[in-house]
């Protein structure tokens, strides 16, 4: 059984391999008809970084789910491709990040060999990511980019601890609602059909909305601010399967959102802008216009790799990569990427509904809701659906930080599905042999 | 491929081989695609074996494979509950645990597990603040019980029955 699943995982993952190096020739052959001197360099650092995760697995989680590591590595390689294609200093840094984000796969896998090992550290984990989110805000330590300030620089490295601080939430938010969800789930008021939990527990959401708050007005991320507060909040409807706390959960946002937008003229502009940008297609229209310009180029099926000029989109390597998939890859390509993107998010919930503990499956749940809600914001946002945010697209837009953390998350999944599947099969076979039929 | 192209080359790839070559990616992408779902359909269908949760219950036969079971002596307030060891449960005050004592201070929030393994039931403490004591003494490591031993995790004693 477990050699089917990783034989599955490896086949697929050949298949992974075959897509991103041609995609690689393919950005090469527009340009000239040669092949490129470090095709065969390329293949061998494609192959070597997807044998090393895959053979990692096999060693320490030989249960794991078969296709969420091809799953990613296609995200991952796809992102490549495209990157590679606007810019060669970004692609080098992008395959430094991906060798990084393996390292941080294999070693979380083996660290990490019991899930519930993480239950036991939760406040250790909620310290370090309050900590982790308000370093930027350290002053000379933290570095305002793009009018964000999310950054911490050391050296000549910048990185972005709000990435880990979004794992390390989660596993305390898991943790938290696994001991009070009872608390949190009886309701004392009821207002019509709508039952109301006792104020005193309100107090997590409550903080969580304050740190949302926190993060959108001294750091002006509103991608973070908004991812936080929703991962959370859902969290806490699988913990109670209460509405009440969607409900007062979007209460709360659209609290914050109106007082955001009062305050902010950065708000107020990607308001604008995403109800009609053409009157200011020249100024700060021009990325959301130029983006819609990229998917009209691109038409049905693309004008293929290397052949448009997605290079004209402001930032089309990190938030607007999935415009530049939608140029050179048409609709077809990017419903392909979307429709990885659905098999990865549900393959995550399957995880969470099939493993037994509650801190798993909430856990579980949670870094589905990262990852799901992330593509959601950001491909909403660069398709005009919602008002732009900016965040990464998990494991196609460029950026080190992210995609460390994004693999930080795929083991972690990966080690929820070995568990439970270890544990079923620990299960004495006389069990299943006395199950009727 | 490209080497059967590179006669055909000047100083630029034809445009319909470009357009030929492009739709062979997306067609490999959704071959890709294709393939994850059927790997996916083959999890869930066998998901009946895996997800045993629906038949965990009345797994417990009662023939002679027995499944042992615990029952607690103290506190005296949940005298008498019975659980049984059909699979690994968890004793501790977090929510999260099968045997939830989350009156005893004394406890850890993951206090010790027992799990059943081939004929023998096992204790093991998961690090617990104060021990998990058998028939009054502190264990180490993994222990076996046998019929009448008395566990003790916090304040909380259990009997077992085999």
């Amino acid at each position: 059984m477990r050699q089917k699943l990783r034989n599955a995982e490896l086949r697929l993952g050949l298949l992974v391999v075959l897509i991103t190096t041609s995609g690689y020739l393919l950005v090469q052959l527009a340009d000239k008809p040669k092949l490129p001197s470090d095709l065969w360099l390329f293949l061998g650092v494609v192959i070597a970084l997807y044998g090393a995760a895959h053979f990692a697995v096999r060693r320490l989680a030989p249960n794991a789910n078969p296709v969420l590591l091809p799953l990613a590595a296609f995200l991952n390689g796809i992102g490549f491709v495209v990157i590679s294609r606007l810019d060669r200093d970004l692609a080098r840094n992008q395959a430094a990040w991906t060798a990084a984000g393996v390292a941080a796969f294999i070693i979380t896998l083996a660290l990490v060999r019991r899930i519930r090992t993480l239950e036991r550290y939760r406040y250790t984990f909620l310290f370090i990511g309050i900590i982790a989110v308000l370093l930027p805000l350290v002053p000379k330590l933290g570095k305002e980019i793009n009018g964000a300030r999310l950054w911490v620089g050391i050296g000549p490295l910048n990185f972005q601890p709000g990435e880990a601080a979004k794992v390390l939430l989660v596993i305390f938010f898991a943790a938290y609602l696994v001991d009070k969800r009872e608390l949190l789930a009886s309701g004392t008021r009821k207002f019509g059909r709508l039952i109301l939990p006792d104020p005193k527990h309100l107090g997590p959401l409550l903080l969580v909305w304050g740190i949302s708050i926190l993060i959108m007005v001294r750091q002006k991320d509103l991608g973070s601010a908004l991812l936080f507060f929703t991962v959370f909040s859902t969290m806490l409807y699988i913990a109670t399967d209460r509405v009440s706390y969607l409900v007062i959960g979007g209460v709360l946002f659209i609290g914050g959102a109106t007082i955001a937008y009062q305050l902010f003229d950065h708000v107020q502009t990607r308001v604008s802008t995403w109800i009609d940008p053409w009157p200011v297609a020249d100024g700060k229209g021009f990325q959301i216009v130029q983006s819609m310009f990229a998917f009209g180029t691109g038409g049905l099926s693309g004008t293929g790799l290397g052949l448009g000029n997605p290079q004209q989109i402001p930032n089309a390597a990190t938030d607007f990569v999935f415009s530049a998939v939608g140029e050179e890859l048409g609709l077809i390509g990017a419903v392909a990427v979307l429709s990885a993107i659905l098999l990865l998010v549900g393959s995550s919930f399957n995880i969470a509904i099939k493993t037994p503990r509650p801190f798993s499956k909430l856990f579980a749940g949670g870094l589905a809701t990262i990852l799901g809600v992330q593509s959601f914001i950001i491909i909403a946002g660069t398709t005009r659906v919602i008002p732009l945010t900016g965040i990464t697209l998990p494991f196609v837009s460029y950026g080190g930080s992210s995609l460390v953390a994004n693999f930080v998350i795929l083991a972690l999944l990966m080690r929820i599905s070995d568990d439970t599947a270890r544990a079923a099969a620990e299960q004495p076979s006389r069990t299943a042999h006395a199950l009727p039929q | 491929m490209p080497q059967l192209l590179s006669p055909l080359l000047a100083d630029a790839v034809p445009e319909a081989v470009l357009t030929i070559l492009k739709f062979g990616f997306l067609a490999l992408v959704y071959l890709f695609l294709w393939q994850v779902v059927r790997v996916v359909m083959l999890e869930l269908r066998p998901a009946s074996v895996g997800g045993r949760s629906k038949n965990s219950p009345p797994v417990v036969k009662r023939t002679k494979n027995r499944a042992a079971r615990i029952r607690i002596i103290e506190p005296s307030a949940h005298s008498g509950e019975t659980f049984t060891v059909g699979q690994e449960i968890t004793i501790g005050r977090g929510g999260a645990c099968t045997v939830v004592i989350a009156n005893d201070e004394f406890a850890s929030t993951i206090h010790a597990r027992i799990f059943p393994s081939n004929e023998d039931v096992l204790v093991e403490d998961l690090g617990s603040r104060n021990g998990t004591l058998v028939n009054g003494t502190a264990i180490q490591g993994i222990v076996a019980l046998s019929h009448g031993d008395q566990v003790q995790f916090g304040q909380t004693v259990v009997e077992v029955i085999r």
